[in-house]
């Protein structure tokens, strides 16, 4: 039952319309848009939900079992109460700045959103630099975190966003080379070719030893580190130590916060599904079904790294990321380079 | 070209008393460089409830349930000095039963304080599981605890003369099958996090105390046995009965966090087998000598000393022999030490040491405060 | 070493300067005569190869109604052995040298005394608000004769 069709279908009934060509791709964006909006505020719902169930159960626990049917309820409950909550907005922040880090960091969550390929044909716009655009934008977040530690105006949200800010360049970089290796072999930037090049499942990346693997892992690693999860939270545990960046903001403005980290979550998943494990591909079932299906199982395998490890020291955190991942990184680059050009286990 | 060197300052930071990670309430003044902590001074008293001049103002039997609130995670331990002291202060004989059951509770309580310890510790370090796999153990332990005596922390149970009540029925069987599955749990922990390289970088070179720093200090118990001083009083200065029973005594040389870690989980293992050894010889008989409610001891003065989880517990009684109430009572644990060393060990780590040192020594608030 | 060579002992090294008392109830309690010499008595005992006592256990201090008393318990870890030793203070002006020189762990436990009972302690590198609130005046509560207002004793067994 693909969902392409569906689209498809709206898309020419707008058309019919006799509205202007002009109006058409507006209006079928601004569509575009709001469903990605809604779909994505679902995963956020659904996600606070499982983290806790997760958690719960790796800890010999339930979780939340009263608001409706094991707890289904539970994060429309806490939705309920956050947007109740009293919006304290200390005197001396610098105003502007202030408000808008939430708005820059929700923003860059969202816009990797337009070229992730949810379905067979189903991506708003397959842009020919597709993953390069997706990891360019990410980058974004990085600015929402200084801003929120400079606009506080306090020296320890300062230092914890200057601290946030550190990690998620310092991650970028063996993030990136971990997907070049991938493009080497593809040839090609746009996401659509890079899911078309793991058409059967001995084709997936993962699968291509030995530089897939290790790029498989150097991509997990550093996503948990850009998403700022357990074990490299430090930026956020340290709200009990000396501050994190978003120590001054409560209420709404927080939960904006929490709902990018969740939404980036889906999408360093989506990301590492569409490059690694194959997107939408797979037999008999509906591809939309494989594509979910693969990433809420590498959000699974996010979950279950943060509710295992302990927290990693900040310098320890730096040292691995330019001690460790990018020489491996660079050497998988080289590796992947070679057997593209001798065509050694290249099938 | 000369460079001038770049001006900086110190400055201060509170590790105030509401913490997620200290251990009950203690403030710490962090005089730190850049991220370099220089100085550390704890500030303590938040928990003082002046428990030394309760007990000048209660009688002897009175004072046992005062003793549990001395050190609510090894309640038993508490009781277990207090009553040794007066009973060798008045010279009361106690009953063999009572002797092993007192061995039997008091090493449960030492497995339950270190499940503690393992729970807290690994909270802290920001793996977030284990602390409830260990506290679904200490949940079998409270079972126990709460058929015997009724209570789940502070028990009351050790009194002088012997124990308070006879284990019931159900006791036996629930003990051995906690016993039985044990062990194989205390692998699991230490597969978790052994050879885990983030809790090895987090553990290892960080807070060493030299074997030196640790006996000047007065530093006892696991924290002076992972600096490699293989003193245990349960073997070199024996009470009670622990000359019947034998177990080894982990020591360690490298004197850091890990090493600490090292000999709590050997000492948990270690605990068992001495329960293990004790059900087995456990007489029948009586439960305790009969004590007056208001009897008083003669006159005499004395230190009596018990190897507790988190060091040695010592109480020091005078009694002036014509009063029912002991007339001075001072209480001594190791966590007060062991915060004494601290400042020691915390200079030149960084501030997510503080949290890792803190936990790897066991420290509790109510020991240090009183 | 065992009770009695222990007693014996240190009866012979330090001879006059120490009495044995009586009230010792198991551990052998020692009355230093001269309190000015208690730091004199407690560095030799630390350096002495057969005594070795390098753990200090706790310092005690109790409030007869007419002196104070400071009681040392005292350990050695590699020779197994433990003894007290007390030195008598004068009640109206208490005064005593610090041990933080033999012991660094007695700072804490001295800073305890002076605080609770008032005892001033000699050479302490700080003594200051330790155990009791930071704007407490109303004097040393461990002393006998302390009272306040909400201080109640139990009514008799």
């Amino acid at each position: 039952m693909e969902i392409a069709g569906i689209f498809k279908y709206l898309y020419e009934q707008l058309q019919a319309t006799g509205l202007p060509q002009g109006w058409v791709d507006f209006i079928s964006l601004v569509a575009a848009c709001f469903m990605i909006f809604g779909f994505l505020a679902l995963v956020v719902l659904f996600f606070v939900w499982w983290e806790r169930k997760v958690s719960a159960h790796f800890q010999q626990r339930l979780g939340p079992m009263r608001t409706g049917w094991h707890g289904w309820f539970q994060t429309i409950a806490d939705s309920i109460k956050l947007l109740t909550k009293e919006d304290i907005t200390p005197n001396a922040v610098d105003r502007p700045v202030f408000y808008w880090a939430p708005i820059v960091g929700f923003a860059a969550a969202f816009a990797p959103y337009v070229v992730i390929p949810f379905a067979k044909g189903v991506i708003v716009s397959d842009l020919n630099i597709g993953i390069l655009f997706v990891l360019a934008i990410t980058t974004f977040t990085v600015i929402s975190m200084l801003m929120a530690g400079w606009g506080s105006n306090n020296k320890y949200a300062l230092l914890g966003g200057m601290r946030s800010a550190a990690q998620v360049v310092s991650y970028e970089v063996p993030m990136v080379v971990a997907v070049l290796s991938v493009i080497v072999f593809v040839g090609s930037l746009s996401m659509v070719d890079i899911v078309t090049a793991q058409a059967h499942i001995y084709e997936w990346f993962v699968f291509r030893a030995p530089f897939g693997p290790i790029a498989f892992v150097i991509y997990l690693i550093a996503a948990t580190a850009e998403t700022n999860r357990a074990p490299f939270d430090l930026p956020e545990a340290e709200q009990e130590l000396v501050a994190g960046f978003n120590i001054e903001y409560s209420g709404m403005k927080w939960s904006v916060f929490f709902l990018a980290e969740y939404i980036n979550l889906f999408t360093v998943s989506a990301i590492g599904a569409t490059l690694f494990l194959g997107g939408w591909q797979g037999p008999f079932l509906p591809s939309w079904l494989w594509f979910l299906g693969k990433t809420l199982f590498l959000v699974f395998v996010f979950m279950w790294f943060r509710w295992t490890y302990p927290r990693l020291r900040v310098d320890h955190l730096m040292e691995f990321s330019w001690k460790v991942l990018l020489p491996v990184g660079f050497a998988n680059l080289i590796l992947a380079g070679l057997m593209k050009y001798s065509g050694w286990f290249n099938w | 070209m000369t460079t001038k060197k770049l001006h900086t300052e110190e400055f201060t930071v509170n590790m105030g008393p509401h913490h997620p990670s200290t251990h009950g309430v203690c403030r710490f003044k962090l005089t730190m460089d850049g991220e370099v902590i220089v100085k550390a001074e704890p500030v303590i008293g938040y928990l003082h409830r002046a428990l030394e001049k309760i007990c000048e103002n209660r009688t002897y039997p009175q004072c046992i349930p005062v003793m549990d609130r001395f050190e609510y995670c090894t309640s038993m331990s508490c009781n277990m000095v207090f009553a040794l002291a007066v009973e060798k202060l008045a010279k009361i004989e106690v009953p063999e039963r009572a002797e092993y059951l007192r061995v039997i509770m008091l090493e449960l309580n030492r497995i339950a304080s270190h499940l503690i310890w393992y729970g807290t510790t690994c909270l802290d370090l920001g793996a977030l599981t284990p602390f409830l796999y260990a506290f679904r153990e200490r949940e079998d332990i409270l079972d126990l605890f709460e058929m015997t005596c009724g209570q789940r922390l502070t028990y009351n149970y050790i009194r002088i003369g012997g124990v308070s009540r006879d284990i019931p029925e159900p006791f036996l069987p629930k003990l051995r099958k906690f016993l039985d599955e044990f062990d194989a749990r205390v692998d699991d922990y230490e597969a978790l996090l052994n050879g885990n390289p983030i809790f090895i970088t987090r553990n290892k070179e960080i807070g060493v105390m030299s074997k030196e720093l640790a006996l000047a200090y007065g530093v006892s118990g696991p924290a002076l046995r992972a600096s490699g001083v293989r003193h245990d009083l349960r073997r070199d200065d024996p009470y009670s009965i622990y000359d019947r029973f034998k177990f080894n005594i982990p020591v360690y040389h490298g004197g850091d966090c890990f090493d600490r870690y090292m000999v709590r989980m050997q000492e948990m293992r270690e605990s068992a087998k001495i329960v293990r050894q004790a059900l087995d010889q456990l007489p029948e008989g009586e439960i305790s000598t009969r004590v007056s409610p208001a009897f008083k001891a003669k006159e005499g003065e004395l230190y009596s000393r018990i190897e507790n989880s988190r060091g040695e517990m010592g109480v020091y009684i005078k009694a002036d022999g014509k009063e029912k109430k002991p007339y001075r009572v001072k209480m001594r644990g190791g966590s007060f030490n062991q915060l004494m060393v601290m400042p020691e060990l915390v200079i030149g780590h960084k501030i997510a040491d503080v949290v890792a040192i803190m936990a790897s020594l066991d420290i509790i608030m109510p020991e240090v405060d009183r | 070493m065992k009770r009695e060579k222990l007693v014996e002992y240190i009866q012979e090294k330090f001879g006059d300067r120490i009495e044995l008392l009586e009230s010792g109830a198991v551990e052998p309690i020692f009355l230093i005569k001269n309190k000015d010499d208690v730091f004199g008595f407690c560095k030799e005992i630390r350096d002495d190869l057969k005594l070795q006592v390098e753990f200090l256990c706790a310092i005690t201090a109790v409030d007869n109604s007419d002196n104070f008393e400071v009681i040392y318990s005292v350990a050695s870890v590699s020779k197994i052995h433990r003894f007290d030793f007390k030195v008598v203070l004068d009640h109206d002006n208490p005064e005593i040298d610090s041990v933080i020189e033999v012991w660094t762990g007695a700072n804490w436990y001295e800073r305890e005394i002076w605080e609770l009972y008032g005892i001033n302690v000699k050479n302490h590198p700080n003594l200051s608000r330790f155990l009791l609130p930071d704007d407490w005046n109303q004097g040393h509560p461990m002393r006998r004769d302390w009272d306040a207002p909400d201080f109640k004793r139990m009514p008799d067994l």
